[in-house]
């Protein structure tokens, strides 16, 4: 009921704004938007898009948890690799995004792997430090019983070093699943071929600007369900950790 | 009998802090010895200097022992795995995880997560863990510390009971008097930091010594060495 009544007052709080701007081009109406919406909605082009743009997500998604928590387990057992590493990933981590564009439109030009590979490398370094982080955290109490115990490296890899990281790839999911759609998005409308991103960029150049806050809705929806739904699932697998 | 462990004009630092000051010690096999001294005189430095936990600075260190128990302060089990899963990642032998779950009780709870249970099974738990690899010499630190009286007993009863089936050597510490008479065949009494072995006092009577009046003598002795400090 609360979100129903938030809602409300965001579209009234909408409507008033553009009632005062007077523009449509700066601010169209919820009307002329929820219109354009549904227009979006009836094509095909828009439901191709939005597949093309959650595949990259998807995509992007899994290609960062899981290579961001092996580096980030090897950089997190290994106190020499983590020194090595963490400024190559820190470096990674401050190039801007319009760099990498750059590098890629060089490389491939305008297609999927360009929003791919810049996403990928955007959210790269957070999974790789949560993960170095979670693993160099790792209760020293455990560590002791292994020495009395002389447990053999497989197990303490598997029971201690997985389990504890767990946790952090946990939020590493978190902390991605609300960025990379935005990423992705952003990277689309710059070197994209195919995406919502693709179509809001067209949007913007024909100056539909009603179409572009229908597609933004759209990516906007799709981002809160999919995050949601992530997490549920995520916090499920993930109960015996304490975590839900 | 043999020496589960000898410690000669043993010294331990850490940095300028002096913390165990030349302790000399014969432990002999299946005898049960307490270390009873306050807070922060090194008792469990001690425990981890056996268990190779910790190093030492000077003097000498014999151990005789084939396999080693350690029933931690706290239960320190993974919080992810089940008790059976915690028991399993020190051995698997499954058979004798049945039996040490008997031993400590805990048959039927082999599913359950560490969060699922009460300190005093956890306790257990961390017990069984212990008795998996059947020590020569089963180390305690101060086990009953986070336990209320009536699962203190309980369990305090279930690891004598344990000793008179199993004889390995038990040495335990604790600050706590009562826990040290009930607990030991041989008392040795710690002084405050830097800590030296100030007493030892030899417990000969055997039989209930809750009940025993005797218990009450020795406690009353115990406390005088403390107070006088």
């Amino acid at each position: 009921m609360k979100t129903i009544v938030g809602l409300l007052l965001f579209v009234l709080v909408w409507e008033i704004l553009a009632l005062l701007l007077g523009s449509s081009f700066i601010l169209p109406t919820p009307v002329e938007t929820f219109k354009a919406l549904i227009h979006e909605l009836a094509k095909i082009e828009t439901f191709h898009a939005f597949l093309s743009t959650a595949w990259k997500g998807f995509f992007v998604l899994g290609l960062v948890v899981l290579l961001g928590t092996l580096i980030g387990l090897v950089m997190g057992i290994n106190t020499v690799i983590y020194e090595i590493l963490r400024p190559v990933v820190m470096i990674v981590q401050a190039v801007p995004v319009i760099s990498w564009l750059a590098l890629v439109i060089f490389l491939w030009g305008i297609g999927w792997k360009g929003p791919v590979l810049i996403s990928f490398l955007s959210l790269l370094p957070i999974s790789i430090f949560t993960t170095a982080a979670g693993v160099r955290s790792i209760d020293k109490d455990l560590l002791e019983i292994v020495k009395v115990y002389k447990i053999p490296k497989r197990k303490v890899f598997k029971d201690i070093y997985l389990g504890s990281i767990v946790p952090f790839v946990v939020a590493t999911i978190d902390i991605s699943i609300g960025n990379v759609w935005k990423v992705i998005l952003v990277s689309e409308f710059l070197c994209g071929d195919k995406g919502l991103g693709v179509l809001i960029s067209w949007a913007r150049q024909y100056v539909d600007v009603p179409r572009v806050y229908a597609l933004t809705i759209i990516a906007v929806a799709f981002g809160i369900i999919s995050e949601r739904l992530t997490k549920r699932f995520v916090r499920r697998l993930t109960r015996k950790w304490g975590m839900s | 009998m043999g020496n589960v462990l000898e410690v000669k004009d043993l010294v331990k630092r850490y940095g300028k802090l002096l913390v165990l000051d030349r302790w000399n010690l014969k432990v002999s096999k299946g005898e049960r010895i307490v270390l009873l001294g306050p807070s922060g005189c090194g008792k469990t430095t001690f425990l981890k200097i056996i268990a190779g936990l910790e190093s030492y600075d000077e003097g000498e260190l014999f151990l005789n022992f084939k396999n080693l128990g350690f029933v931690f302060q706290e239960p320190r089990l993974i919080p992810w795995r089940t008790v059976k899963k915690n028991l399993l990642f020190v051995s698997d032998d499954e058979g004798k995880i049945k039996e040490v779950l008997k031993m400590v009780k805990l048959v039927g709870f082999e599913g359950h997560l560490p969060s699922q249970l009460s300190g005093g099974m956890k306790q257990r738990v961390n017990l069984a863990r212990a008795l998996l690899n059947d020590p020569d010499l089963l180390i305690l630190d101060e086990p009953f510390s986070s336990l209320d009286l009536p699962v203190k007993l309980k369990i305090m009863d279930d690891i004598v009971e344990l000793w008179k089936e199993s004889n390995f050597t038990l040495l335990m510490v604790t600050h706590d008097v009562k826990e040290a008479v009930y607990m030991g065949d041989r008392i040795l009494v710690l002084s405050e930091r830097p800590s030296r072995i100030i007493e030892e006092i030899t417990l000969s009577f055997h039989g209930d010594r809750m009940l025993d009046e005797r218990f009450l003598k020795i406690e009353a002795q115990i406390i005088r060495i403390l107070s006088s400090l």
